[in-house]
């Protein structure tokens, strides 16, 4: 009886093609990315079918915690640079020097009253992170969000205002927000909410 | 020509040969490092796009006088109360007939809120000719959860009612209600 002698091969296999599919995920996910921004108040956006994206550019975004405390951010370092300047000017701040105004330019978002920014601006990046803001003012008396988001619309015209609220936050707390932006005059703003699978909601 | 070369092979001497390498090259440590980094920026990547909802909030004119609004007939309204632990509670009729409202206890899941929703979008069609007549009054009390003021302004788009308000006055309707179902307007004043 003869037997058939199978050819024995070689385990080693071509890696090129796995290589080649490996790097190109890779340039497609790092030329992508756009890496999480660093939170400075943790909020559970509520879920919502709407579609329509965020903008990109020239958002003021609010963000109101579960507290009620109140952080802003503008998403362009061209409207926070002339932010910053109309700010000093309407309080009457020292003028922010250049590295004041580069450290407000990489800032996402802040919450202190304006007496203590130029005290946040002066601190590295590391202490900042760890230094607890109290959130801005928006008491009847001076109320300094709305006061704010007025400079900011100034510096931008085009600014859209977006509100970022924690889904388990009062509704008397939002809706202090809401007032003062009616008090400026803004009267269409957005609200931010993740994306609910379409299954669930629409049928 | 007489290279030293040339020379050496004629002579039949010994050839000096290089010995051929392979060119292939192992690639497992570079595939290795292709999927670390692939896992680290799919790790770090945003996939969860925020939306945004867009909301319009009527401007303040002081100038209009209130006789100058719109009426609108209670028979087309329907409120919607927002009230603490997922709750919401429902009515149709109007603020003058205060004896008995028929008041609707509900929750925010597609049985609940949407159900009602529909039975009033039909109940105005078969009375004004067009579900759009409905308008909807949306009135979230102060401890409410913001999520639940979302989740009815999710519901308003997903049954398309094109008329709805969010409302912060509370009128004495409201204010029994909130009554009966032991929750306060906190410094909210109720109007007529």
């Amino acid at each position: 009886m003869s037997q058939i002698k199978l050819p024995r091969k070689s385990t080693a296999i071509d890696m090129t093609a796995m290589c080649d599919v490996a790097f190109l995920l890779l340039t497609f996910f790092m030329l992508t990315t756009k890496f999480k921004p660093q939170e400075l108040a943790k909020i559970n956006v509520p879920v919502s079918t709407a579609q329509n994206p965020v903008p990109e550019a020239n958002v003021l975004t609010i963000q109101v915690n579960e507290k009620g405390k109140v952080f802003l951010g503008v998403n362009d370092q061209h409207t926070r640079e002339a932010w910053l300047d109309k700010i000093a000017v309407h309080y009457k701040l020292p003028a922010f020097d250049e590295s004041q105004l580069d450290n407000f330019k990489l800032m996402d978002a802040f919450g202190v009253p304006i007496e203590q920014l130029p005290r946040l601006l002066n601190m590295e990046p590391e202490e900042r992170a760890g230094h607890a803001q109290p959130g801005i003012r928006l008491d009847s008396l001076d109320n300094q969000l709305g006061m704010l988001v007025k400079l900011a619309k100034e510096a931008n015209e085009e600014l859209l205002i977006a509100l970022k609220c924690d889904g388990a936050t009062d509704y008397e707390k939002v809706d202090k927000v809401i007032q003062t932006l009616q008090a400026q005059k803004v009267y269409k703003f957005n609200l931010i909410t993740s994306a609910k699978p379409l299954g669930e909601g629409r049928e | 020509m007489a290279s030293p070369d040339g020379g050496a092979n004629r002579s039949g001497k010994k050839k000096v040969r290089t010995k051929k390498l392979s060119t292939r090259v192992d690639l497992t440590a570079m595939v290795d490092l292709g999927f670390l980094l692939i896992t680290f920026f799919m790790l770090a990547t945003s996939f969860n796009k925020p939306k945004a909802m867009e909301v319009n909030k009527p401007a303040q004119d002081e100038n209009v006088a209130t006789e100058d609004l719109p009426e609108i007939q209670q028979s087309k309204t329907y409120t919607v109360l927002i009230g603490t632990n997922d709750k919401a509670y429902c009515y149709s009729a109007g603020a003058d007939e205060t004896g008995s409202i028929a008041v609707d206890s509900t929750d925010f899941s597609r049985n609940g809120l949407r159900e009602r929703l529909r039975e009033r979008q039909k109940a105005v069609a078969a009375q004004w000719g067009s579900q759009d007549e409905l308008f909807v009054l949306i009135k979230p009390l102060p401890q409410s959860d913001f999520r639940n003021l979302v989740n009815v302004l999710d519901e308003m788009a997903i049954n398309g009612i094109k008329k709805y308000a969010i409302i912060d006055e509370f009128s004495a309707a409201d204010s029994s209600i909130v009554g009966q179902i032991g929750q306060y307007l906190g410094t909210k004043q109720a109007t007529n």
